[in-house]
């Protein structure tokens, strides 16, 4: 019970702080701090810029993601804006527009 | 990830409005706005300083910030609510604590509001030993045939306060022997003193009222209320037996 999950039928307008895990099938809109995994599932659309530890994008994400850890897009993702992240993985299949830093 | 709920995690905060059509449960904290069709449910470890439109909310952690609800709140032992209450129905459990105003909507409403709105700010406020009578209250009504008889009182004369509402159950039976007479006509024929007739019966049923502090209080105003009924109140009369039926 203690990670946060957001429904498929929930829009979020706003900021989303936290240090545990996030999952989202619905819409946030704006900021998404974590120290955590995120991962944002088929249904889930996120136009944010992303700070997290991991993302595991199966959905939707347009928007700068900075990650500590790693970045990864499955196969069903679809993701436009920049990625910095020392691991990046783009499955094949991926939909993939921007940037890719990973600190060399 | 099987179960379709939305869930705001413990360490966890949204700041923002944040909207659906879903249940959601808040571990964590929300700052902002909560717009649902369904129900928030504020676990113990919840904040949310928001306000809130929803269908029903269930709060057992921390809400500062009004709340709106189209069918029911409920305050639980745990739950502590600073803000204004807009809901049909308003539960407060005892070991709750509530600052706000409420709005249960128009009297004329569902019956079961009724008996309980106006007790409860009195007993919260001023005598903490009746909260068991205020638990009673709610228990009771759903039922009925209970508050049926504490109803008139409480909304037609003084809507507002709980305290003639309280004391006027023991009012009947020794001021006007005629009144308690009366009763049976439960309004339809009886308008010598149709404001009288129902409660002189669930009377003896309540012997809680004359026993309770405040009691010997506000029996001077319905005294007074006692003398006056008999020519004027027709009208109330009339309301009462709208509502009733």
């Amino acid at each position: 019970m203690a990670n946060t999950i957001i429904g498929s039928s929930i829009v979020i307008d706003g900021e989303i702080l936290g240090e545990e895990d996030l999952t989202i099938q619905g819409t946030v809109k704006g900021k998404i701090t974590l120290k955590e995994n995120l991962y944002v599932e088929n249904s889930g659309v996120v136009e944010a810029n992303i700070e997290t530890q991991t993302v595991t994008i199966s959905g939707q994400v347009t928007g700068n993601i900075a990650a500590s850890d790693k970045v990864e897009i499955k196969s069903d993702g679809r993701m436009v804006g920049d990625i910095k992240a020392p691991r990046i993985l783009i499955a094949d299949g991926a939909i993939f527009k921007g940037s890719v830093d990973m600190d060399i | 990830m099987s179960e379709i709920m939305t869930v705001v995690g413990e360490r966890s905060v949204v700041k923002g409005s944040l909207q659906g059509d879903e249940d959601l449960t808040v571990f964590g904290r929300v700052e902002g706005g909560i717009n649902l069709t369904k129900t928030l449910i504020i676990e113990p470890s919840g904040i949310v300083l928001a306000d809130i439109e929803v269908r029903d909310a269930i709060v057992s952690g921390v809400v500062v910030g009004n709340i709106k609800a189209s069918n029911s709140v409920q305050i639980t032992e745990e739950g502590r609510v600073v803000g204004d209450i807009s809901a049909p129905r308003f539960i407060i459990v005892d070991g709750a604590s509530f600052k706000g105003n409420v709005d249960m909507g128009g009297f004329e409403t569902s019956s079961g509001e009724l008996p309980v709105a106006p007790p409860r700010p009195a007993s919260r406020s001023v005598r903490p030993a009746s909260v068991g009578a205020r638990a009673a209250a709610q228990a009771a009504r759903p039922a009925p045939a209970k508050p049926e008889p504490q109803r008139p009182e409480a909304a037609r004369p003084a809507p507002a306060k709980a305290e003639p509402a309280k004391a006027e159950p023991a009012r009947p039976e020794p001021a006007r022997p005629e009144l308690a007479k009366a009763p049976s006509g439960k309004g339809a024929s009886a308008k010598p003193a149709p404001a009288k007739p129902a409660p002189a019966k669930p009377a003896p049923a309540r012997p809680q009222a004359p026993a309770r502090p405040g009691g010997s209080k506000a029996q001077t105003p319905s005294a007074r209320e006692a003398r006056q009924p008999p020519k004027p109140p027709k009208m109330p009369a009339g309301k009462r037996k709208v509502q009733r039926r």
